[in-house]
């Protein structure tokens, strides 16, 4: 058809020689995977997760048309931004600036938010007086507690940090002091932002992703003829492709 | 009329699928499906049609003078049967307005926002499979198919032979290019007809084509098929009990698509005394009995709301019956194993399932059984919007399955990392693998600062995100950008001085650039003259005079008849002339100099062009591919145009994707060159999950009701310049 697939197939036909090829990874050297769909998925994902500066770089690079202004996209980051380095009030504030009723509207949020910032109070705390921690608890996370039973729980969970050694948590307990906490925060209320302001949740490449683990997995539950392992070539094991990228 | 919105919802959509192609005969239409509460509106669309104000309803039986065979029968029974209406006009509506309707259609498949379902070349697109993978390839399918009876037709004609035959000659620079590349040209042929007829390969993918018609080679004796083959007319004597006539579609539902849906009108004259079936069936049934009385047919039967399976004689109650001015729906869910019907418009319960309905060495038919005389139908295999909301539907099941997806699990896919992760380095290695490094950059420097504000032990030192400073991708980088700026000179110089052997080992990539200056040549020059019209210069003559030869164009500006060659014919000479013109007319037009020098640039840049026209088809005229000669015709086409831009059939080859589109040629090119993969994660990520959903899609199963076009759809469109 087009000369681009043919580019295609004759790069395909030359790497086919390796003998050991499945058919499953020939038909995927012949499929197209369209630059214009790739470029879209990245511009959209740097927009959506809040990457601003690579965004900007991205389009002018790619020589992409700008998307309509995203007036969120740099208060997103600098809120994502407070919450990773722990700093929750500043978080509520700028979304309170940002969006005045998203609080009010998403009681979850706004319980995780304040939760958040009672495990900080907690961490802080440590070693040191804990009443700081206690009194923000009584004031403003147990009137919410009451009224629902899963967020008494949550509560009841984290007051416990106070009372273990922090060497001594249990993994469910431990968890609440990772990272990944303060990052799934972070991601939960930039979702709600965008939900509120754009009307979709997440990035597109999220949903491609999860498409392909899921017909991966359905073809392997209908015992399709698959390889043992479909390789993304994400560390270059491919072609003696070199890793150019170390993390 | 009583009731002032009386039609279905879905009708103005009908409409509106007429409006534009049909300015005329939609308006005619318009006050019969666009529901109006506003009488007033009624009579002057109908006026601007007939001249008269009539109701829709008259207006229906108005067209019916000059209808096909068939109709005067459908006229009878919409005069004793007009209180039931709403489907039935709806009924009529086809009927009158299905030879202009069909051939005004001319919407092709792909029309988003279009609900026209039959395009010109005959391509059927029901509403509710718009946008899946099934319908997407057999349009595929279809379009290849025209190629090909379009390329059979034009080689036996003269025009097709120009440069095929020229392969005796030979021309230094293309000849040391391709005699580098051993196969390379024979590739490109063997390819072309590869691609042609399906090779076994291919026909394994092939998706077997939708129902659009009855079959007439696959009826009983006792019914006939009319009009453009979607009308059936019971024509025996009354039979005995066991006996009926049955027709089936040219072709079985495809499980494929994951929901097939029909949808039949009942027409006869006495609604008290049709006998009518309606389902499907395999090719076993026989076809003098009802479709339901035999083995592998199953069908639900209009004078006792019955529905029968697969010859069980007696059948089950289900739901009410149905008759005359009726329309019954038929819905064969795959994914499910369900069968369910409707009736005007509205579901019933589920009738049939069976798991032998994805038995894939089994073909289903829809197929329809009529008894009495005067039964007489209609179907609507998608060929016009349906009465019963199956995109509705449709929408529901794709939802279930994006459920599923929504809560899948993606930690297998590259352990140890979660999906926030693995999404993270899948962008990082795609900015780095395609040469962007300014964006790897940025994006490194903004993943780093997201660790360190994570980072809780101030101990730790937080990883780097180290990006190679990779030389070659600075490379690449800047050959893309001198493309995508339209700078093919300077993008050849750079390539030719990174990866001295690209050019020479890739000479489909090398022959897209050549054409691609080419291109911008025109580009340029189309862009000035709009500039210049614009500005109010007459360049009356630039617009119309200049076809394949720069003359006129040159004439009018610079007062100087020289060069007078054709643009298929040698003129090295003349390509010494340019200067001087354009000297020559600056001196001769002192008064409005500034016009005239953007005319004179102009000018020159036409010479320019054709000049570098010539070049280009003397270095490839002995190329003996025919994506070559093809491509060539259709770029020196774009002289002929005094605005190609403004020219929609053309202005495509002039559009900036066309610089994306080499850019990645070329950077694939190098890639290879230099033993890297020539896909990114991403693209690996993208193109897996094509296969596999096209695997998944076979049984009609969940991978039917999604694509990763979906996706994509969600996305806000950032176009490229």
């Amino acid at each position: 058809m087009d000369l681009h697939r043919r580019v295609q197939s004759q790069t395909s036909s030359t790497s086919t020689a390796t003998p050991s090829k499945h058919a499953f990874e020939t038909r995927v050297a012949d499929v197209k995977s369209p630059k214009s769909d790739i470029n879209a998925l990245i511009l959209d994902y740097l927009m959506m997760e809040g990457y601003p500066k690579a965004a900007e770089k991205f389009q002018k690079e790619a020589n992409l048309k700008p998307r309509q202004e995203d007036p969120t996209i740099n208060a997103r980051q600098q809120i994502q931004h407070a919450i990773h380095v722990g700093d929750i009030q500043k978080a509520i504030s700028d979304l309170n600036e940002l969006d005045p009723g998203i609080l009010d509207s998403d009681p979850h949020l706004h319980f995780s938010l304040l939760r958040l910032q009672l495990i900080e109070l907690i961490r802080n705390a440590r070693g040191y007086d804990p009443s700081a921690a206690i009194n923000f608890a009584q004031e403003k996370l147990a009137p919410r507690a009451a009224s629902n039973e899963q967020f008494l729980k949550e509560l009841e969970k984290t007051m416990a940090l106070l009372i273990f050694p922090a060497d001594k948590l249990q993994p469910d307990l431990a968890a609440l002091l990772h990272s990944d906490l303060r990052r799934n925060t972070a991601a939960q209320v930039n979702e709600v932002v965008l939900q509120r302001h754009t009307e979709r949740r997440e990035a597109a490449i999220r949903q491609l992703v999860r498409m392909r683990a899921w017909a991966e997995a359905s073809c392997r539950s209908k015992k399709r003829n698959l390889p043992d392992r479909i390789e993304l070539g994400l560390n270059g094991d491919d072609n003696g492709h070199d890793p150019m990228v170390t993390t | 009329m009583t009731n002032p919105n009386p039609f279905p919802r879905r009708m103005s959509s009908f409409a509106s699928a007429n409006n534009g192609s049909r300015p005329v005969r939609s308006a005619g239409f318009s006050h019969l499906l666009n529901p109006s509460p506003d009488s007033g509106s009624h009579g002057s669309g109908a006026s601007s049609h007939t001249g008269a104000p009539f109701s829709s309803l008259d207006a229906g039986a108005a067209h019916l003078g000059n209808a096909p065979h068939g109709l005067d029968e459908g006229r009878g029974s919409h005069r004793t049967s007009g209180a039931d209406l709403p489907s039935f006009s709806r009924a009529f509506d086809m009927f009158t307005s299905k030879e202009p309707l069909l051939a005004g259609l001319n919407t092709t498949y792909s029309g988003v926002g279009s609900s026209a379902s039959v395009s010109k070349t005959g391509f059927l697109s029901p509403s509710y499979l718009r946008g899946s993978g099934y319908l997407g390839k057999l349009a595929e399918q279809h379009k290849a198919k025209l190629m090909a009876d379009r390329e059979t037709t034009m080689s036996k004609g003269p025009s097709g032979t120009v440069f095929a035959g020229n392969t005796g000659n030979t021309e230094s620079r293309s000849v040391t290019l391709h005699t580098k590349l051993p196969s390379g040209i024979h590739r490109g042929v063997a390819l072309n007809l590869i691609e042609r007829p399906p090779a076994s390969a291919e026909f394994e993918d092939a998706v077997s084509p939708l129902p659009t018609r009855w079959n007439s080679d696959d009826k009983d004796h006792t019914v006939e098929v009319f009009g453009d083959g979607y009308e059936v007319k019971y024509t025996g004597s009354k039979g005995s009990e066991h006996e009926a006539g049955a027709i089936r579609a040219d072709n079985p539902m495809p499980m494929q698509c994951g929901v097939y849906y029909f949808e039949v009108m009942v027409f006869s004259k006495k609604r008290e005394d049709n006998i009518i079936a309606i389902g499907f069936e395999t090719r076993k049934a026989q076809l003098s009995r009802f479709p339901g009385w035999e083995g592998e047919s199953w069908a639900y039967h209009g004078n006792d709301g019955k529905i029968f399976a697969s010859g069980s004689n007696s059948g089950r109650s289900y739901g009410p019956t149905y008759g005359a001015g009726d329309t019954v729906g038929c819905l064969v869910n795959f994914r499910t194993n369900q069968v369910l019907f409707t009736k005007n418009g509205e579901e019933l319960e589920i009738a049939f399932k069976d798991p032998s309905f994805r038995d894939p060495t089994k073909s289903f038919y829809p197929a329809v059984g009529l008894k009495r005389p005067g039964d007489h139908i209609w179907v609507n295999f998608g060929q016009i919007p349906f009465q019963y909301d199956i995109d509705g539907y449709m929408k529901k099941q794709q939802k279930m399955v994006t459920d599923k997806i929504r809560s899948t699990d993606t930690a297998n896919l590259a352990p140890p990392l979660n999906d926030t992760e693995l999404i993270q380095q899948l962008v990082l290695q795609f900015l780095q693998h395609d040469g962007y490094v300014g964006t790897a950059r940025a994006f490194a420097e903004e993943i780093h600062m997201e660790k360190q504000a994570l980072n809780m032990d101030a101990d730790v030192p937080v990883e780097g995100v180290n990006i190679k400073d990779d030389e070659d991708a600075n490379n690449r980088q800047q050959i893309r950008r001198a493309i995508l700026e339209g700078d093919i000179d300077q993008a050849l110089i750079y390539t030719n001085q990174f990866y001295p052997k690209v050019l020479e080992e890739n000479g489909q990539v090398y022959f897209r650039l050549r054409c691609r200056k080419f291109i911008e040549m025109i580009r340029r020059e189309a862009e000035m003259n709009s500039s210049l019209q614009e500005a109010g210069v007459k360049a009356k003559s630039t617009s119309q005079g200049r076809h394949h030869t720069g003359n006129d164009t040159q004439r009018t500006y610079s007062q100087n008849p020289g060069g007078e060659d054709e643009m298929m014919t040698e003129g090295e000479e003349e390509m010494m002339d340019t200067e001087e013109d354009g000297s020559e007319l600056r001196t001769g037009d002192p008064e409005d100099e500034t016009m005239a020098m953007r005319a004179a640039g102009v000018s020159e840049l036409c010479q320019d062009a054709l000049e570098y026209g010539q070049e280009l088809r003397d270095e490839f005229k002995n190329d003996p591919s025919h994506e070559v000669s093809k491509h060539l015709n259709e770029i020196f086409a774009l002289m002929a145009y005094p605005n190609p831009l403004e020219v929609k059939e053309v202005a495509h080859l002039l559009d900036g994707k066309g610089r994306v589109a080499v850019a990645e040629e070329l950077n694939s090119a190098i890639l290879t060159s230099l033993g890297k993969s020539s896909r990114a994660a991403l693209e690996n990520l993208y193109a897996q999950t094509t296969v596999l959903l096209e695997d998944l899609r076979k049984d009609g199963g969940d991978g039917a009701f999604v694509t990763i076009q979906n996706i994509l759809d969600d996305i806000p469109k950032a176009q490229v310049n």
